[in-house]
């Protein structure tokens, strides 16, 4: 009966508690590369965990001893939740999924047909809108992502400071940032309300960026780069209900404006995020499947 | 290819308003590029099925005009793309170089520039 229990606590403790905790550290973005392990580590060990809860209670209620009515049903019970959760998970996955690929091909189109190509700016073929909004992203795809400016970024922008967005836009492609978004969008579609996926996907979002500006400092300079952030994030009317959630945008000059390395804390919160997968697994998940042989 | 339906918009585009023009007009305009008539009359029926341009029929040929202007369509691409930034909880089909900003992000941007001079 310890197993179903164990993992039951492990999914809910995973699902909320521990994403709240771990939104509100600032410190932890100051190691992106072990704060992006240990908020996927955590999302899958929550969905493992809930899967695993379920479908133990199932095989403990029906393969021990005998089986009376009571069984029956709670193991009916747990077997349903259990392809609820899965359910809503693959739903999900294949809305979000095909959302965002038509969303992309349409724009894609667009600005195939609108984007002149400019292949003098650092010889990358990068496309540019002929517009007076200041903008600077990429289409992420399979085959034929793409980095878009408008003409008003080429104008506001120093060359060092052009080069820095397009290597931080660079680094987003060349990492798959989208398809780490796309999964935790994902989550939080599936579970919008008693998971605090909300949390996990801004987090997320805001570790992307912080990662996309390290790749784009490494060579660069880190004043182009937060230069780059004022002209083109001070030019646009900020949006309406922003300050409930923040943008994100401070954060991560916190991050930029810091030079000192996080060794220590970047091995301890690795080993977390390892040990939030491999420890549940080993003491729990291998002595039930050992079981029921 | 998307090279290709660029080069033919642009020429679309270039018609004066409630002008149409037939795939052989478009071929020769195009003709420092040594196209295939067909080659060009594919693109113009693939941006028919698209509808960005206009197909009707006229005795045995096809005339063909955009269905919005080059402005318009470049506006309604930049609507999009700025809503797609804004949104923050749903998930985001552009990875924008920087979103929405409010004062306390610009506060910050500029005590990281003075710092960082």
């Amino acid at each position: 009966m310890l197993t179903p229990l164990v993992l039951g606590a492990l999914a809910l403790v995973l699902a909320s508690p521990l994403p709240r905790v771990l939104s509100r550290s600032e410190r932890l973005r100051h190691t992106p590369v072990a704060a992006m392990l240990l908020w996927q580590s955590t999302a899958l060990a929550a969905v493992l965990a809930a899967l695993g809860a379920g479908l133990s209670l199932v095989t403990h209620r029906l393969w021990e001893g005998e089986v009376g009515v009571l069984d029956v049903l709670l193991a009916a019970l747990a077997g349903g939740v259990t392809v609820v959760v899965l359910g809503r998970l693959l739903l999900s996955g294949h809305r979000t999924g095909t959302t965002l690929r038509r969303l992309r091909r349409r724009h894609r189109e667009q600005v195939d047909l609108l984007a002149r190509v400019d292949h003098d700016i650092l010889q990358q073929g990068i496309l540019v809108l002929d517009h007076e909004v200041p903008v600077a992203y990429c289409v992420p795809g399979m085959s034929g992502s793409r980095i878009v400016v408008s003409r008003s970024t080429l104008t506001r922008l120093a060359p060092a400071e052009l080069a820095a967005v397009v290597a931080h836009e660079r680094s987003h492609l060349r990492a798959r940032h989208d398809l780490v978004l796309e999964a935790f969008t994902v989550l939080h579609r599936a579970f919008p309300r008693w998971v605090s996926s909300g949390a996990a996907h801004h987090e997320v979002q805001v570790l992307v960026e912080v990662l996309a500006d390290r790749a784009a400092v490494r060579r660069g300079d880190r004043r182009a780069l937060a230069a780059a952030l004022l002209a083109l994030a001070g030019s646009r009317a900020p949006g309406g209900a922003l300050a409930a959630v923040g943008t994100g945008l401070a954060e991560r000059v916190a991050v930029l404006v810091d030079t000192r390395s996080h060794r220590v804390q970047s091995a301890l919160v690795s080993l977390s995020a390892l040990a939030l997968l491999a420890l549940p697994s080993a003491l729990v998940v291998l002595p039930w499947l050992a079981g029921l042989r | 290819m998307g090279e290709l339906e660029q080069a033919v918009m642009n020429t679309l585009w270039g018609l004066d308003d409630e002008q149409w023009a037939t795939v052989r007009e478009v071929h020769e305009s195009l003709s420092d590029r040594r196209l295939a008539y067909t080659t060009v009359m594919t693109v113009m029926d693939r941006l028919a099925r698209k509808e960005y341009v206009e197909q009707q029929r006229e005795g045995r040929a096809y005339r063909y005009r955009p269905r919005v202007s080059r402005a318009d369509l470049t506006a309604e691409l930049m609507r999009e793309t700025l809503s797609d930034m804004a949104a923050e909880e749903r998930g985001s089909a552009l990875v924008s170089f920087v979103a929405d900003a409010d004062e306390a992000d610009i506060a910050a941007l500029r005590r990281a520039l003075g710092e960082l001079a």
